[in-house]
């Protein structure tokens, strides 16, 4: 393609620097608007959580019945997280393409640890989370990084068996399989636990990369027959998960029941209106609506602050994917294939675990506990989400310091 | 996992990616996102109209807002019945998050002992009340110890000043400040207003967190003003509680009509119950007797026997009726007198309380006039007071009367009244002839009564009355200083199923001052066990000892010298059986 066609032609500051790398002229080292957004995003979860929590921690033994309880510790996840993000700045790609393999390793054994009945934490039924004395962590939200990271190394490692210049079985044997089997290993973890929203997210994160790595498009096809056959599989494996399916197309059939917490969701949104019942004026919030601060934050926000508060929600979502797809796209120019894959992965990574959160929010998908990223309660999220978008932003330093002439 | 030469290598390569499929897939993520914001818009703007009843139905509600229940007060607007506002204090025992300290606090607070605070709280499950009624006072300083999980909320306790005394009549409200007995019960409507009604919203919990709007505000309710003189009441249940003792009595009743408007000054029963504390009352204390029980008269109902005959014209005061041998047997049945008398004139068949005189003279009359008579004085139909209960009493058809029924009728057996019907029958005699309509609710002014017997003959009936309390009558003892007295005594065997037992009902009705009558009093005493039974002996005592004090305390001016008691010697004593 002679001209770059996408979005970041469009982009005024971009292309501006893109013409003139030189310098002396104000080029700043980092994408202003990403860390903006993010940073705004992280604010809204810290206001959105405590507004979510607060009654809910005022009414628990749990908590002490102390109202700023999830506030204070979500508050000491954003810093932590903010603070991992500053040290993950500093790691060029190199170093996290070289790490790749055994952060996934060290992934899978957290995963594996999680499963050990001395080591494991459970909580509604689902193990989860290591136990650290002070905090929990939950490897899957790292494990989320670790797969971008290494299903990226991957592609790049194996590219010449995924290309269609190659004999389909070769591209299958040593393209697709190994990876598969490693997808499958690691699904087949989180479902243990059980998690089937992280297994969701971590597939389509190594398959999306693959995808964009230039995997053979007739594998594609064959994958279109896996996928249904692949679901099909973990529902019959675990019943309750078709409950929780057939549960959200029609919720008010049993609104009290299977569809309490999805009904409670729909009517925060239909009270939010334009401009929402304003800030802490939440009754949804008030017990009604379980997982408040975690999983189902957009309907406290929906219902506080209304259309508005969620359309800037999702625009702020949305402009992370923007720069995530032209952060990767400068990086595929300049010939920096992993830089890319890692850009564009953490780019599905948010969209679609934000796809299916606010989607399970505003029931069009079955609900399934998986958090939106930047903004719901809990630490591992959070910190996975920081690094993420830490190593995004780098990809970008990396660039312009390419763009203008430097190594990196 | 492969080794880091092999990375190297591949790395070396430097793939080219694929350049169309980025743009698939973040285009794809982003209308995905788009679709969001459409699906947000229509659950928000667009059908939020069902949402938002849905989300109404599972926390708005419509609380009640009680309303301030009307006060009762006797004639001169003296308290029987007050609603004060007081406090709850209530808990959700499984929140409660108290120090032991902090729980001393609270137990001291309420003027509770910290163990019957702990078996409160220890007591599990959603709700429990750890006091109530108390004090705002108290309340608002178990509030300001600001303990989770204790809280408090605004009753009205329903107090009554007159307790035992007032209780009969009165009545009480039981939950939700609803009447229960008494004329707290009959007048609900009036004294109960209307609650009126808000709407909040309440958390998952049930507490209410927002007060969005009130509905219908509440309407008080309205006092009512009852008949009764609080003195004369106090007096007459502390005459019959006296009485019942004295004479071993199961039970006793009083009722005091004023002559003129037909009002009860009085109305009092014992055994009573104090309705502030109603733990352990049974059934039986809370009967209201004098209205909601019926026996049988006995004597007191002579004097209509004989008003219904004068009026016909079948006798006079002065005709002679032939008592001897003191027994008459018609069919299988035989009537007794207590004493053999003789030849005596109908005023003496009153005066000696004669059973075959009486019966005798019924028997002269057509059964339907006598029925009349009884039925227009009001025998037979409820009092019409609006007391909750009230009997009407037993008055057969005249149609059914076999003879011997008509006879025994005539001295009042066969025959059920309640004392208040008793008492309220006596104004015939106590006015010219007029049945007085009772109330226990003030009245303003004089009562014009409905006719029932001639002038002549109420004035006749009166002055044989009068001859009652005198010596060779059956009741000196009605006798009051410086007052004309007119009355009528009555012992009454009971009914025990079907069959007349060795047990009496002693009653006394009479009115003063008899020139000119302002009082009717009714004594009935449940079986006397105390060796009297009488009604001479046992009811007229209590009769004299209220109506003189009544009669002084009203300041009716005496119609009679001071020393106008006299007194048979003992053993002279006229005594009559039924």
């Amino acid at each position: 393609m002679p001209r770059d066609t996408g979005l970041l032609s469009t982009l005024p500051r971009f292309s501006a620097l893109a013409a003139l790398p030189r310098e002396g002229r104000t080029m700043l080292n980092y994408d202003v608007t990403l860390a903006w957004a993010s940073l705004l995003l992280l604010a809204i979860g810290l206001v959105m959580v405590y507004s979510a929590s607060i009654a809910m921690a005022e009414a628990s033994a749990y908590t002490g019945y102390r109202p700023w309880y999830f506030l204070a510790r979500h508050a000491v996840f954003v810093v932590a997280g903010l603070l991992a993000a500053l040290v993950a700045f500093q790691v060029p790609l190199k170093g996290w393409q070289r790490a790749a393999p055994y952060l996934f390793m060290l992934g899978a054994l957290l995963l594996v640890a999680v499963l050990v009945p001395a080591l494991g934490k459970q909580v509604n039924g689902s193990k989860r989370w290591l136990s650290l004395y002070v905090v929990n962590l939950q490897p899957s939200e790292l494990m989320k990084l670790f797969v971008v990271l290494y299903a990226a190394s991957y592609a790049v490692r194996k590219a010449s068996f995924l290309h269609a210049e190659q004999p389909l079985r070769q591209t299958l044997l040593k393209g697709f399989l190994p990876l598969l089997a490693v997808m499958i290993a690691t699904g087949a973890l989180l479902l243990h636990e059980p998690d089937f929203g992280a297994c969701v997210v971590i597939v389509a994160i190594a398959f999306g990369i693959l995808f964009l790595g230039g995997l053979d498009w007739r594998l594609l096809i064959g994958l279109g027959f896996l996928l249904p056959v692949a679901l099909w599989l973990m529902i019959r494996l675990a019943p309750y998960r078709l409950h929780r399916f057939t549960g959200f197309l029609d919720p008010w059939s049993d609104p009290l029941g299977k569809g309490y917490q999805l009904t409670h969701s729909l009517i925060a949104f239909g009270r939010g209106e334009w401009l929402g019942v304003g800030l802490g004026a939440s009754v949804e919030k008030l017990l009604y609506l379980p997982e408040a601060h975690t999983d189902f934050l957009l309907a406290v926000v929906a219902e506080e602050l209304g259309f508005a508060g969620v359309t800037l929600v999702v625009v702020l979502f949305a402009w992370l994917l923007v720069r995530a797809y032209a952060i990767g796209r400068q990086a595929a120019r300049l010939e920096r294939p992993f830089s890319a894959l890692v850009a564009h992965g953490i780019g599905i990574w948010i969209g679609v675990q934000t796809f299916i959160n606010i989607g399970v929010n505003m029931g069009v998908l079955p609900t399934k506990g998986l958090t939106l990223p930047l903004l719901s309660f809990g630490g591992s999220g959070i910190l996975a989400n920081c690094l993420a978008l830490a190593i995004l932003m780098r990809v970008d330093f990396e660039n312009r310091r390419l763009l203008r002439g430097f190594t990196v | 996992m492969k080794s880091p030469r092999t990375t190297h290598s591949a790395a070396n390569a430097t793939p080219k990616l694929p350049r169309l499929r980025a743009p698939l897939v973040f285009g794809g993520l982003l209308i995905l996102l788009l679709g969001l914001l459409g699906r947000s818009l229509y659950l928000q703007r667009i059908d939020n109209d069902f949402l938002q009843e849905q989300g109404s139905s599972r926390y708005s509600r419509e609380i009640d807002v009680p309303a301030h229940r009307g006060r009762i007060v006797d004639r001169f607007g003296d308290p029987l019945a007050i609603s004060t506002p007081v406090k709850a204090v209530w808990a959700w025992p499984d929140q409660v998050v108290a120090t032991p300290d902090q729980l001393r606090a609270l137990a001291a607070a309420l003027e509770m002992t910290p163990a019957a605070l702990n078996q409160k709280l220890a007591q599990g499950g959603d709700f429990v009340y750890v006091k109530k009624p108390v004090a705002p006072e108290v309340a608002d300083r178990a509030a300001a110890l600001k303990i989770k999980g204790v809280h408090d909320e605004n009753e009205y306790w329903r107090y009554y000043p007159g307790g035992e005394v007032m209780s009969h009549v009165v009545g009480f409200t039981g939950d939700h400040d609803v009447g229960q007995e008494g004329l707290e019960l009959a007048q609900q409507s009036w004294l109960g207003g209307k609650r009126g009604s808000r709407r909040v919203i309440i958390n998952r919990r049930g507490e209410i967190v927002e007060d969005v709007k009130s509905i219908r505000a509440p309407q008080e309710g309205r006092d009512l003003a009852l008949s009764i003189d609080s003195r004369l009441q106090y007096l007459a249940f502390r005459e019959i509680k006296a009485a019942v003792d004295a004479n071993k009595a199961h039970a006793g009743a009083v009722v005091m009509l004023d002559v003129k408007t037909g009002e009860v000054l009085a109305l009092a029963n014992w055994p009573s119950y104090n309705p502030n504390n109603r733990v352990r009352v049974t059934r039986d204390k809370m009967r209201n007797r004098a209205l909601i029980d019926t026996f049988e008269p006995g004597s007191t109902l002579k004097p209509f026997t004989i008003a219904a005959a004068l009026d016909a014209g079948k006798v006079r005061p002065g005709s002679i009726i032939d008592t001897a041998p003191g027994t008459l047997t018609i069919g299988r049945a035989t009537i007794h007198d207590a004493h053999r008398e003789g030849a005596l004139t109908v005023e003496q068949v009153i005066q000696k309380s004669s059973n075959v005189g009486a019966a005798k003279i019924a028997l002269s009359l057509p059964a339907e006039t006598m029925w009349q008579t009884l039925s227009a004085t009001g025998f037979g139909a409820t009092p019409m007071t609006g007391f909750p209960g009230e009997v009407s009493g037993r008055l057969r058809p005249a149609k059914s009367w076999r003879p011997i029924e008509q006879a025994t009728m005539a001295f009042g057996h066969g025959i059920s009244v309640n004392l208040v019907q008793l008492a309220r029958a006596y104004t015939v005699f106590a006015t010219d002839g007029e049945l007085k309509p009772v109330s226990l609710l003030k009245v303003d002014g004089a009562i014009a009564g409905r006719p029932v017997i001639s002038a002549d003959t109420a004035r006749a009936v009166r002055r044989m009355l009068e001859m009652v309390v005198l010596p060779g009558g059956t009741a000196p003892k009605a006798q009051v200083a410086g007052y004309r007295v007119a009355g009528k005594t009555g012992t009454a065997h009971k009914l025990e199923g079907r069959v007349y037992v060795d047990k009496y009902v002693s009653s006394f009705v009479g009115f003063a001052p008899a020139s000119n009558p302002r009082l009717v009093i009714a004594i009935m005493i449940d079986e006397p066990a105390g060796g009297q039974y009488y009604g001479g002996t046992v009811a007229a005592p209590v009769f004299s000892s209220i109506m003189g004090a009544a009669l002084r305390l009203l300041g009716v001016p005496p119609d009679a010298p001071i020393d106008n008691v006299v007194l048979p010697p003992d053993g002279a004593d006229v005594r009559e059986e039924t």
